[in-house]
């Protein structure tokens, strides 16, 4: 506990030099941004940046790339309460109450209480990953490759079953991750495989380009189909004197900015794409506890307060399992890493002991982050959302561009921009009928790992399945993984059940 | 007026097509280095900096592109396309001279002119501290004892320490089980969380860890001790007449002139002396090691012909 305090303050030391908050400070901003454009979100954003960090040293593009992220959240909330578009995912439910205060003429309220509930959200969960990840680093040396494997199967499990709307159709992404992972050299042999002899395979598939393909360029495909006044309607920007929340707004929702902070915490460290999560749970919490449950839907100040507080809280307490397993629960957590291992820093249990600065750094500059994106959200608020006055055919093109020219500067090669395309065209489709892409790329991440985890497992228990049995941490998670499984089967037995009872009565 | 500026620029673009560069003027416009990996890793990092202190011995500017892809297959392959005029490089590592044995590539160590190796660095096996082989001989004995019982890891099938590994247990008449990771760290951390037994691995690799006392040396593969353990021995001291290690230099595409490639030479060679770079060397923990290109060129062919004979038995 002390020994982490006195890393802290040696971060801070490091986190304020004037680089260093130079770059957290363009993450909070470009986050911002990413978050207030529908149609790019943190996963797009971050891939899209990784190119824009090779000239820097590890700490300050993790600090930014990290920024980029937890200011999404920050971002995401003004659309949705400002003309019921939302900046991105994680902002879908504050849809509901938010548009509905700025439609009784309490916009400012609405986006200031979000802003304060991110901040305190954020700062709380902060403080668990500053105290909670060396000790957990420590335990997870007992992770081997048995304990890996089946932790990743758990992942997989939960991640289809909590996205989306079918189960079904999440584990057919997670399927077309897996098969798109094991193109390129066989990880145990290192054999070529589904390369069909091509040499831009070997590396395997490019998995920046299928972040930028299914969630930048098909964002855009999906805007651009929309009728135009979709996204051109007028906005509500409030004046900064009307920003202010009464008093009677704070009480109400402290309560659910507390619960929501706990809630977000929780859904961070386990998988799934933790911040939206977080922000349906905490949406159902408030509801179910409200005194008044038929205020939500009309402008409950809650329905904002919690669910903004709880996707930020979960974007924090999302770096515990990255950097203390190396294992990313959600897809922009999968990306963070894909920038780590370019840099040269494998996540781990080693990662705080082998680069503590790096750690500390990025722990440190994420509190003033969170700091920077209060200052920033609170009064520049309405000019953020000005960028919502930008017409779409001028809007588009310009992040089309922008996709196009990241994406050659990853690896300086036309072939990746021809994959993210044809990805881009897929993303489409996939939004149109209704796929999530979130298991796709989390799968094309974590199925290398997972297929490495288990052929190690196999090689070192010379070939004995019992490995992943006798292992209690392992047998654990595979047990929860069938109990995950079994769920959704056993209430559907059990529903059908009741019905032929009634039926028959 | 527009079209005396285009016929301007014609005629000056066909002229510098036409006339061919005598040597003496080499270099005329910057040095490019293709880096067939991505930017930040180790390979990246050593040429970076020997590019920036090599440009003032050279005259202009030396600059590097990264083109990764194909686990380096990409870079390569473009850089054997380039003209042989001197103007392109790659760097050449240990892979080159793996990578033709496990997949059909355009290109082997034979398609490029050595130019200079710049960095070799030391093959080892690591052990935990607390395992209870304190010497080679009682490692060696136990797996003799125990054939294929002892799990080694490796940085990745097919790599570099993961071949070396396989080029000892023949040279010394054991058999481990080898286990391949994602990279050096994850393998080093398997090893720490007592999932494994051994790791093969190269500096900067587990380094950390025998300086803070948790893992141990069991086998140094190099010709002369580390520097920073002058106390652990190598394994020809002790007996086993074994030495590898991986190494890093630069190569150009086949059909440069000689004189250019030694023009190029001479300045990096320089370039590594350059006290800049030998303190940044230092500080990422590599081994400066410089071969002249007639000793790169027998080091590259022996490797190429011992990796050659070590992929085909992971293949069986």
């Amino acid at each position: 506990m002390l020994e982490s305090l006195q890393y802290l303050i040696g971060g801070f030391s490091l986190a304020t030099t004037t680089q260093n908050l130079a770059y957290c400070l363009l993450g909070a901003i470009v986050g911002t941004l990413i978050g207030v454009l529908p149609g790019l979100g943190p996963i797009a954003g971050i891939a899209l940046l990784i190119p824009a960090t090779f000239g820097l040293n590890p700490t300050s593009a993790l600090i930014m790339l990290a920024g980029i992220y937890y200011g999404a959240m920050y971002g995401g909330s003004t659309t949705s309460i400002l003309i019921n578009v939302p900046g991105e995912t994680a902002s879908v439910i504050t849809c509901i109450d938010g548009y509905q205060m700025a439609q009784r003429g309490r916009a400012g309220p609405a986006l200031a209480i979000s802003a304060i509930g991110s901040f305190i959200g954020g700062t709380i969960s902060i403080f668990g990953l500053t105290f909670l990840a060396p000790p957990l680093a420590e335990a997870a040396l007992a992770f081997g490759p048995a304990e890996f494997f089946s932790l990743m199967v758990f992942g997989f499990v939960v991640l289809s079953n909590v996205t989306g709307t079918s189960l079904i159709k999440a584990l057919m992404m997670a399927v077309v991750g897996l098969i798109l992972g094991t193109i390129g050299l066989d990880p145990v042999t290192g054999d070529a495989r589904f390369t069909f002899g091509s040499t831009y395979l070997l590396g395997g598939i490019e998995f920046v380009a299928v972040a930028i393909g299914i969630f930048g360029i098909g964002e855009i495909l999906v805007n651009a189909a929309k009728p135009a006044e979709v996204l051109e309607q007028r906005v509500l920007v409030p004046r900064f004197r009307e920003l202010y929340p009464s008093l009677q707004d704070l009480k109400r929702s402290m309560g659910a900015i507390l619960r929501g902070t706990g809630v977000g915490f929780g859904v961070g460290l386990v998988p799934g794409p933790a911040p939206v999560i977080a922000t349906y749970a905490s949406y159902m919490l408030e509801k179910r506890l409200s005194k008044h449950p038929e205020e939500f839907g009309k402008g409950a100040i809650q329905g904002v307060a919690g669910p903004e507080t709880a996707n930020n809280s979960a974007t924090q307490s999302a770096f515990i399992p990255l950097f203390v397993l190396g294992i990313p629960f959600g897809p922009v957590t999968a990306i963070l890493l894909g920038a780590l291992l370019i840099h040269g820093v494998t996540p781990g249990p080693l990662l705080i002991s082998e680069h503590p600065q790096l750690f500390w750094a990025v722990v440190a500059s994420m509190y003033i982050g969170n700091f920077i994106l209060l200052l920033l959200n609170l009064p520049f608020v309405p000019l953020f959302a000005n960028i919502l006055r930008v017409p779409k055919k001028i809007l588009l093109p310009l992040v089309m561009f922008l996709c196009i020219t990241g994406m050659y500067s990853v690896n300086n090669s036309i072939l990746d921009i021809w994959l993210m395309l044809s990805f881009g065209a897929l993303g489409y489709l996939m939004r149109k009928w209704a796929y999530e892409g979130a298991p796709l790329l989390l799968a094309l991440v974590l199925g290398p790992k997972m297929e490495v985890a288990f052929r190690q497992s196999l090689m070192i228990s010379h070939g004995d399945f019992g490995v992943f049995l006798l292992r209690p941490i392992s047998l654990i998670f595979l047990l929860a993984t069938l109990m995950f499984l079994l769920i959704p089967a056993l209430r559907a037995v059990f529903k059908a059940s009741r019905k032929r009872a009634v039926s028959e009565a | 007026m527009g079209s005396r500026i285009c016929a301007a620029v014609f005629l000056t673009l066909s002229l510098a097509v036409a006339m061919p560069v005598p040597a003496a003027e080499f270099p005329t416009k910057e040095v490019q280095i293709i880096i067939p990996y991505a930017a930040g890793g180790a390979t990246d990092l050593v040429f970076r900096a020997l590019a920036a202190s090599t440009s003032k011995y050279l005259g202009k500017a030396v600059v590097v592109v990264n083109k990764p892809g194909g686990a380096g297959a990409v870079g390569v392959t473009e850089a054997m396309q380039a003209r042989p005029d001197g103007y392109t490089l790659v760097t050449a590592i240990t892979p080159l001279t793996i990578l033709p044995h496990q997949t059909k590539t355009a290109f082997t160590y034979r398609d490029f002119e050595p130019i200079l190796n710049v960095v070799q660095d030391p093959a080892m096996l690591q052990v935990r501290a607390d395992s209870p082989w304190k010497t080679l001989r009682e490692f060696l004995d136990y797996a003799k004892k125990n054939p294929g019982m002892i799990t080694v890891g490796n940085s990745g099938a097919g790599g570099g320490v993961h071949l070396i590994a396989l080029a000892f247990e023949k040279a010394a008449g054991v058999t481990f089980n080898h286990i391949p990771f994602a990279g050096g760290g994850p393998s080093v951390t398997a090893l720490l969380g007592g999932h494994i037994h051994a790791v093969s691995v190269s500096p900067p690799e587990g380094i950390p860890h025998v300086k803070a006392g948790k893992l141990r040396i069991i086998a140094l593969f190099s010709e002369k001790r580390m520097a920073d353990f002058p106390d652990v021995p190598t394994v020809r001291e002790q007996g086993v007449n074994f030495t590898m290690g991986q190494w890093r230099g630069l190569a150009a595409p086949k059909g440069t002139p000689p004189d250019v490639s030694k023009k190029l030479h001479d300045a990096f060679k320089q370039g590594m002396a350059d006290p800049a770079f030998v303190k940044n060397a230092a500080d990422m923990s590599v081994t400066l090691a410089y071969l002249a290109p007639a000793d790169f060129a027998t080091l590259m062919a022996q490797d190429h012909e011992r990796y050659g004979k070590l992929v085909q038995e992971i293949k069986k």
